[in-house]
């Protein structure tokens, strides 16, 4: 046999579902240390257990491009996380260039646990910072304030490596001015990494349900619009470009893990909650059973410790033929400031749609390429949801004035 | 066949809500009709929704057999009639099948205007009236006062009404000796040719067209030839039956029973309500009196949100009409709704019973049009159009005058709010024609009034101002001239057809401006401005304006959002599926009804 078949694939992303407390509007899979009936280390050791099992069910390592360690708030694991990436980085096989990433939430950070992720090897810190607005993060249920945060990042620097702050604008009451010094003291990290959401409300979490019966006011559509727009150019003079929806970076430093699950490339995803992408090909080779028609498979681990965390969980899988996986593409594609080009724009199928969405303003299309426009970020849902659905809106009969 | 003189027919009515189907459930299970096992609530109202919204719409008839206190045994027919005034024509022949009437008042509401109405049916029909002054057993239950409005409204004997709980059963039996007693037995001619009442029918898939009919003269036995007179129809007579309440076949009925004629017609507009069933040779010359054509009053366009159910919706409404010889329809076409019909209905409730049983049992999506009632637009060539629908009403240059329907309804209401019903029906281009105190606790209001205003709401909006006091009935009065045009409503500058509206000149500038507002809430911010305008034919009287949306988008999309966010732009995208796209602006539902929740 030449051929080697499929392998593991070159992005892997870990889900450590243990947070100190849940955010006010966080709806991810995650446990309190009370909730969870396991030491950290038994938790490392669960987590290098089940990706090692992906090589039984066929799929040998072939060296990792990127690794994700993501939560819940993975620095809970203190000097077990530098285990767990080691760990992880010597089974699977790293290179120089790889892109290891943690996130870390300011309040579980140290200056020495940063010193000794670096020596085991993580090259970034995504760090959950939301707002320097002390109310604004208690409004949250965060459990850091301001300095604090400021003092985490200064120290992921210090150590040599590459920093990435999350952000939030559209809080229940947050005015325009606390969004802007937010926005000026991210930048004043030194991060060369800007993530910017506006605050979703997810059903059954305390912060929806507090909006819903009015303690705390509904952000305003119009406002969250304009804080988008002010996040834009404030990043943009300070030299971070957006490159994704949500992101900004300065050249060089966008998120490589990230930019693979919007460009179609296999990840596994190992932990309670966690999902995956394999080919078809590779999902059979690693045992799954699915359509023939499938291109693509996805699967989520299951929100669930089973037997203390040693045994391998369950999977929920769903499949995707090529047209849906082409589709998938192009809408991934159109998040992207880069865009689609017009040979996957052919193979999805969505080129009319695509003329169409440029009619109402929110794509271009430019040198053989279509990518969003500014009024296509702020309607993202809009673009991403024709793209996938691929249907062009139904003909309406045109109304005579006349009449 | 029985001694006309051991028959009793009867009928049993009430306001809505006073009781009368839970008394009919207690007569059914004292005359061992039907066995305890196989009862369930309000027996006689078959269909879901009569259950459920505690109405009945179709009439019923059961024949039960009492053994009264005189030792003898009695055939009673109790005709269950629908409670609702807009089926008054249908009430008045169930009527006509009866000698007596069992009057039912509620011991704590009393006197409601459609007891009134329901009494003086009764009374016009020379009916025995027996009060029952039901729910005695509820906390709130005041007989004394109840009997006193009785007399006093109505002008009845009350000092021997009958006191009886429907929930209990106390004093049922006391009302069937009191039908035995007082009802007179029915009187006919057993030799005349035959003259049988159709009072109501419905639809066998396997025995087409059953009619409910009163034989008043002569018999009717299985496999004579009978003509339908009004609709000039000669069948067989396949069976002919009694209902207890499951068919049961006879050889004959004859002076006086009720019971069910099977003919084998299968065409429902063949067997009309009110019509008389004779022999087809040496049969009678003469019809009983009462029949009239049943005229559909209020008319709204029903159109399917999926235009791929149009044929469906046409086998619903055919299939529906079956057992409703009173729904009627034509093709439609909105330049907005595509395909669909102009349904004409009896009234409200019957508009919404309909439009729910074609949801529920036939699985449609429909979008209603504000309803409508029928204009006559004289035009100025002489003749006379006669409009259905807003968007068929004349060009103004060619409009002589418009003539609308009328009423007179009566409402009833305690004192202390005759204000408030005053001032509503004024809003409605109510013209005041008198008021009459029926007791210390009930004045009696009556109106003259365009029906347009009436299905606007005015019911809804009468109980909420009346803290759900007042009680309306009211009676169609004929055509009147008014002052009327055609208000139109554009979306991002073109008109929308099926909103258009019809409405009195003094008020378009104040429902317009209104109906803009009301439009500018419902419909949900698109991805561009919406303008909505309100324009009496080429003048724009409001503007109001839908902003564009401006922010729309899942920001986060990381591997595990990935499957959830495109479920989550897949929800998204069927939601606005069940809106309507005219032009590139998505309307929702209930924008097409908004303007029936106008206040003034």
């Amino acid at each position: 046999m030449t051929d080697a078949g499929p392998t593991l694939p070159r992005h892997l992303y870990v889900h450590v579902p243990l947070c100190r407390a849940k955010c006010a509007y966080c709806d991810f899979f995650s446990l309190t240390p009370d909730e969870i009936a396991a030491s950290p280390d038994a938790i490392v050791d669960a987590l290098v257990n089940q990706t090692r099992a992906w090589a039984e069910r066929g799929l040998e390592p072939a060296g990792l491009d990127t690794l994700y360690v993501g939560g819940g708030t993975p620095t809970m694991l203190g000097d077990g996380l530098a285990t767990l990436v080691s760990a992880l980085a010597i089974w699977a096989g790293v290179g120089p260039d790889a892109e290891i990433t943690i996130e870390a939430n300011p309040e579980s950070l140290s200056r020495s646990l940063v010193e000794l992720l670096a020596m085991a090897g993580v090259t970034r810190v995504s760090l959950g910072v939301q707002s320097f607005d002390d109310g604004e993060l208690a409004l949250l249920g965060r459990l850091h304030d301001a300095r604090r945060a400021q003092e985490a990042a200064r120290w992921v620097a210090e150590a040599g490596l590459e920093l990435g702050v999350d952000i939030m604008c559209g809080l229940p009451g947050q005015p325009m001015t606390s969004w802007r010094e937010t926005l000026v003291r991210a930048v004043e990290t030194g991060a060369g990494h800007i993530s910017v959401y506006p605050l979703s409300l997810e059903g059954g979490t305390p912060l929806a349900a507090a909006v819903l019966i009015g303690d705390v006011p509904e952000p305003d559509d119009d406002l969250v619009a304009d804080m988008l727009l002010e996040a834009e150019n404030l990043l943009g003079e300070a030299g971070l470009a957006r490159y994704e929806v949500a992101n900004y970076a300065r050249p060089g430093h966008e998120s490589r893990h990230n930019t693979a699950y919007w460009t179609g490339a296999e990840y596994l995803g190992v932990g309670p909650g966690a999902h995956g992408m394999l080919d078809a090909r590779t999902a059979r080779t690693a045992g799954f059973v699915v359509p023939t028609e499938a291109a693509r498979v996805r699967y989520s681990v299951a929100c669930e410790i089973p037997g203390g965390l040693t045994m391998m969980p369950r999977v929920d899988v769903e499949s995707l033929d090529a047209a849906q996986t082409a589709r998938e593409d192009a809408m991934l594609g159109l998040r992207m400031v880069r865009g689609i080009d017009d040979a996957l724009a052919a193979q999805a199928g969505v080129t009319g749609v695509l003329a169409e969405l440029a009619r109402d303003g929110l794509v271009t299309h430019e040198a053989g390429r279509w990518s969003t426009t500014p009024r296509g970020w702020l309607l993202g849902n809009e673009v991403f949801g024709r793209v996938w659905a691929g249907e062009s809106r139904l003909p309406v009969p045109d109304v005579d004035p006349s009449r | 066949m029985t001694d006309p003189t051991l028959i009793r027919n009867f009928s049993i009515i009430a306001h809505i809500d006073h009781g009368k189907s839970t008394l009919a459930d207690r007569v059914l299970q004292l005359t061992h009709t039907v066995a305890d096992r196989d009862m369930q609530e309000q027996m006689l109202d078959s269909m879901d929704i009569e259950r459920e919204r505690g109405i009945t719409i179709k009439a019923q008839a059961v024949r039960v057999m009492y053994d009264a206190d005189d030792g003898r045994t009695y055939q009673l027919n109790l005709i269950d009639t629908p409670g609702h005034v807009d089926f008054t024509y249908e009430v008045s022949r169930s009527l006509a099948a009866c000698e007596g009437v069992i009057l039912v008042v509620d011991a704590a509401q009393g006197v409601e205007a459609q007891t009134v109405a329901n009494a003086l049916m009764a009374m016009n029909a020379h009916l025995e009236i027996i009060p029952l002054i039901n729910k005695i057993d509820l906390p709130a239950a005041d007989p004394e006062r109840v009997r006193h409005e009785i007399e006093e409204g109505l002008a009845i004997p009350a000092d021997e009404a009958v006191l009886a709980s429907g929930k209990t059963g106390e004093g049922v039996r006391d009302a069937l000796e009191a039908v035995v007693r007082l009802v007179p037995h029915p009187v006919g001619n057993p030799d005349a040719p035959l003259k049988a009442l159709i009072f109501d029918s419905y639809f066998d898939t396997y025995r087409g067209v059953v009619a409910l009919i009163r034989v008043v003269d002569g018999s009717i036995t299985k496999g004579l030839k009978v003509r339908l007179m009004a609709s000039a129809t000669v069948t067989d007579v396949e069976e002919v039956g009694v209902r207890r309440p499951a068919n049961i076949p006879v050889d004959r009925l004859g002076v006086g029973e009720v019971g069910y004629l099977i003919t084998g017609l299968k065409d429902p507009s063949l067997v009309k309500v009110g019509d008389t069933v004779t022999w087809a040779r040496g049969g009678a010359t003469e019809q009983l009196p009462g029949y009239r054509e049943v005229k559909p009053m209020v008319f709204t366009g029903l159109f399917p949100i999926d235009g791929d159910q149009y044929p469906d919706l046409r086998d619903a409404l055919e299939r529906l009409q079956l057992n409703d010889p009173a729904l009627v329809w034509d093709p439609e076409s909105s330049h907005a709704l595509g395909f669909g019909f102009r349904v004409g209905f009896l009234g409200l409730l019957h508009m919404e019973v309909v439009k729910e049983r074609l949801e529920r049992e036939f699985g449609l999506e429909l979008l209603a049009t504000a309803p409508s009632v029928e204009y006559h637009a004289y035009r100025t060539r002489g003749d006379m159009v006669v409009v259905h629908s807003p968007q068929d009403m004349p060009d103004p240059g060619h409009l002589e005058r418009i003539e609308e329907p009328y009423l007179k309804a009566t409402v009833l209401v305690p004192p202390d709010y005759v204000g408030a019903v005053m001032e509503l029906s004024d809003q409605r281009r109510g013209t005041f024609k008198d008021m009459q105190y029926l007791s210390a606790t009930t004045v009696e209001l009556h109106y003259e009034m365009p029906l347009s205003e009436l299905i606007m709401d005015f019911f809804d909006q009468l109980k909420s101002r009346t803290k759900g006091y007042a009680s309306l009935d009211y009676e169609y009065i004929g055509y009147r001239e008014s002052n009327l045009v055609k208000l139109d409503i554009l979306l991002a500058g073109k008109p929308v057809d099926a909103l258009s509206f019809v409405v009195h000149r003094d008020k378009a500038y104040a429902r317009g401006k209104v109906l803009t507002e009301k439009l500018r809430e419902i419909i949900p911010r698109q991805m561009f401005e919406v303008p909505i305008q309100a324009a009496i034919g080429a003048k724009i009287i409001s503007r109001e304006t839908v902003r564009a949306m401006r922010k729309d988008v899942i920001a986060k999309c990381y591997g595990g959002d990935i499957s959830r966010k495109r479920k989550l732009l897949e929800k998204q995208k069927a939601g606005k599926k069940r809106m309507k796209s005219v032009g590139s602006v998505d309307i929702p539902q209930e924008a097409f009804m908004a303007i029936l929740k106008v206040d003034d």
